[in-house]
């Protein structure tokens, strides 16, 4: 089905030209000193008392122009290998958040690791997740040590899905640790090194900057031939211009450079184009990602980046509610729909409440089924012979129906999509099923998932050494 | 054209947002015999409009942050005209930063405009800043206020250490230290024995008003 555009080819190239200027003019402010090492030995002008690099425009193409267009990662359990190419749509739910919204009271409290085990779980069993977020993510896990969170966090995340995990690009040594374990998964450093089995996203900071930790695990990450999500979070109006245009050549800039970097590190090395952009609110001084704004950011970001041939990681299901209410309903689908019908990849953060702060088990189920009818929105409307099926009217004739035909049987779960959660009953009928609302079908999910649902058991010796390497790095991280 | 309508020339240009128009006004009414002071108090006028809009959301950040600016802009002029006797009303100062390995400070930006407009005397030392910038500049001018602001969980730490640092050093009593950033939470507050916090920038300066004595 073709996608929603909002730029024209002319305007895509006025973005890239405008985006080559501000690397060149105004440069980036690069943290990391091995990072501006190579980009001064590959022609960027380089202050190292400022970190201002000015990179010429040239040297960005030739980087950006080796990044592939398609790449696998793969997951324990190879059915759900991940084939990522500029034409797909995959979902990736978060998981690993500070915060929870509790599902028996309601209330927001600390994420645990038992949380991550049910969030994963949950995450695992749901149809239209394939790239899972993890607990490698968070920098604090109640009950776990901070030094230790990154390992513990994944651990939890392979343990309880057998789908692709992600790890954390918190500095060198985080990355590191979590490029060893995923070793664990692709038997051995150098299995892991020619068929990826981890990835990361490397967060540029605007306006123009790169922070130290996230450029070390980007810089790891490339090493190892692991793809890496480098993604850029305007906030329009205040990190970045208010115009959506400005903003789209503040983002372009961070996300070219950081691919760049990767390219110089290892060529070749896979990655995506990362929009996690929105607005600032102006009522309230809060990011805003749930907008119509932040839709129209990652509709024109999947355009740039297949412009540049690479795929387009986005941002959807976002919403600033505190709670599962309707506002949530209509944030989340707007811009899990402008994103996917403009053309992302990889879309990030099913799942979440809160500005993206909050993660909730609910919110995972109820996000899945909306990832679902996208899904199905997206394949479009096939036309061919056996769709228009005149010989299937003419069999029915005029007045008749269409319920007991072959046709309709053969073609029906292909067409229509069965909403997991959705109630459309008669009134009569809901009321005497206790008149649920959709949070009440949720939490009966959640609830039924997590009793019935066994992801494919870690082998027991890859799990016996993923616990060595935990142990190991809290041994480490004690005496360090 | 008489002071009455030179002052509210004044009013006007800060309630337009307008750092230009603030200054030649304030500079053309202090040029007629206007007292300095009545400029400013006319300026504040202006600013605690915008502000009241602000409330109504008739009136956004950008314009609060410009409107401040103006207000910034006409509190030179006037400080170049008082004699140093009429300084009557000494400026409380604030050193404003962000805790080190923090690069976020888009909220310290707008922090910093709504304290001057408030009618702090502010310093931004940056961001990245390690606990003795903050304390270094705290006691080269002679602070009030120590503002240390962190966004994430993993940079939270320094606005902790700037505190048991201050202790250490015997300077905890000599500055009142607020906090504030993303992760920030009255719990957070209360362990690390900060002086007070602001969830959001406009609080921010509620806090930083109660702790000099005077209230909004």
């Amino acid at each position: 089905m073709k996608r929603f555009e909002v730029l024209d080819r002319n305007e895509i190239d006025e973005i890239d030209d405008a985006t080559l200027t501000v690397l060149e003019r105004v440069g980036m402010i690069i943290h990391e000193e091995e990072a501006r090492n190579m980009l001064r030995k590959n022609g960027a002008s380089v202050d190292d008392k400022t970190k201002l690099v000015k990179i010429p425009r040239g040297l960005v193409k030739e980087g950006v122009s080796k990044a592939p267009g398609e790449f696998t990662i793969c997951a324990r359990d190879p059915k759900y290998n991940v084939r990522t190419t500029c034409d797909v749509t995959y979902f990736e739910p978060m998981i690993g958040r500070l915060n929870i919204l509790d599902s028996r009271t309601g209330v927001r409290r600390r994420t645990t690791l038992a949380d991550l085990d049910n969030l994963m779980r949950i995450a695992n069993a749901m149809p239209n997740f394939q790239l899972l977020h993890s607990g490698a993510m968070m920098p604090h896990i109640e009950g776990v040590s901070d030094s230790v969170s990154h390992v513990y966090g994944y651990l939890s995340g392979v343990n309880n899905a057998q789908k692709v995990v992600k790890g954390t690009g918190r500095g060198r040594k985080r990355s590191d640790d979590c490029i060893r374990m995923a070793s664990v998964l692709a038997g051995g450093m150098e299995s892991l090194k020619k068929t990826p089995y981890i990835f990361t996203t490397c967060n540029t900071i605007a306006p123009l900057q790169l922070g130290a930790d996230m450029t070390e695990g980007l810089i790891e990450y490339a090493r190892h031939g692991q793809p890496v999500d480098v993604a850029s979070e305007v906030q329009s109006g205040a990190t970045s211009p208010v115009t959506l245009a400005g903003s789209l050549v503040i983002q372009n800039a961070e996300v070219l450079c950081g691919i760049l970097i990767s390219q110089l590190v290892n060529p070749g090395t896979p990655v995506f184009y990362g929009t996690c952009g929105g607005i600032m609110d102006m009522r309230t001084g809060n990011i805003a990602l749930g907008t119509v704004e932040a839709g129209l950011i990652n509709a024109a970001s999947a355009q740039l980046a297949h412009h540049y041939g690479i795929p387009c990681r986005g941002t959807g299901a976002t919403t600033e509610s505190k709670v599962l209410d309707m506002q949530a309903g209509y944030e989340k689908t707007i811009t899990l729909l402008t994103a996917a019908l403009g053309g992302i990849n990889c879309l990030f953060y099913p799942g979440v409440v809160e500005h993206a702060l909050t993660i909730s088990l609910e919110s995972l189920v109820i996000d899945d089924d909306i990832c679902g009818m996208v899904s199905r929105l997206i394949r479009g409307i096939t036309v061919d012979d056996r769709h228009l099926a005149v010989d299937v009217i003419e069999n029915v004739g005029a007045g008749g129906h269409f319920l007991g035909q072959k046709h309709t049987m053969d073609y029906l779960t292909q067409e229509h999509y069965f909403p997991t959660l959705s109630d459309r009953k008669e009134r009569k009928d809901w009321e005497k099923d206790g008149a649920r609302e959709l949070k009440d079908a949720a939490a009966e999910r959640v609830r039924q998932i997590l009793e019935e649902h066994t992801p494919m058991a870690l082998e027991p010796d890859k799990l016996k050494e993923l616990n060595q390497i935990v142990k190991e790095v809290e041994e480490r991280e004690r005496a360090g | 054209m008489g002071s009455k309508e030179l002052l509210d020339n004044v009013k006007q240009a800060v309630v337009n947002y307008d750092s230009q128009s603030a200054v030649s006004t304030s500079e053309a009414a202090i040029k007629s015999g206007v007292d300095p002071l009545d400029v400013l108090d006319k300026a504040t006028e202006g600013v605690k409009v915008v502000g009241d809009r602000f409330q109504r959301f008739e009136a956004f950040l950008p314009q609060l942050v410009m409107a401040a600016d103006a207000m910034i802009a006409v509190e030179k002029i006037v400080e170049k005209n008082l004699s140093k006797e009429r300084r009557v009303r000494e400026k409380k100062r604030v050193v404003l930063g962000t805790v080190h390995g923090d690069l976020h400070d888009i909220g310290k930006n707008i922090v910093f405009a709504l304290l001057s407009a408030a009618g702090f005397d502010v310093t931004d030392i940056g961001k990245d800043a390690p606990v003795e910038k903050f304390i270094e500049e705290a006691k080269g001018m002679n602070a009030d206020i120590i503002g240390a602001s962190a966004l994430m969980t993993v940079t939270i730490e320094g606005q902790r250490e700037l505190i048991d640092e201050l202790e250490r050093l015997r300077l905890r009593d000599r500055f009142k230290v607020i906090v504030g950033g993303g992760s920030v939470t009255e719990d957070w507050v209360k362990e690390i024995r900060a002086d007070g916090y602001g969830k959001d920038a406009k609080q921010g300066v509620e806090v930083a008003l109660k702790l000099i004595g005077r209230e909004v």
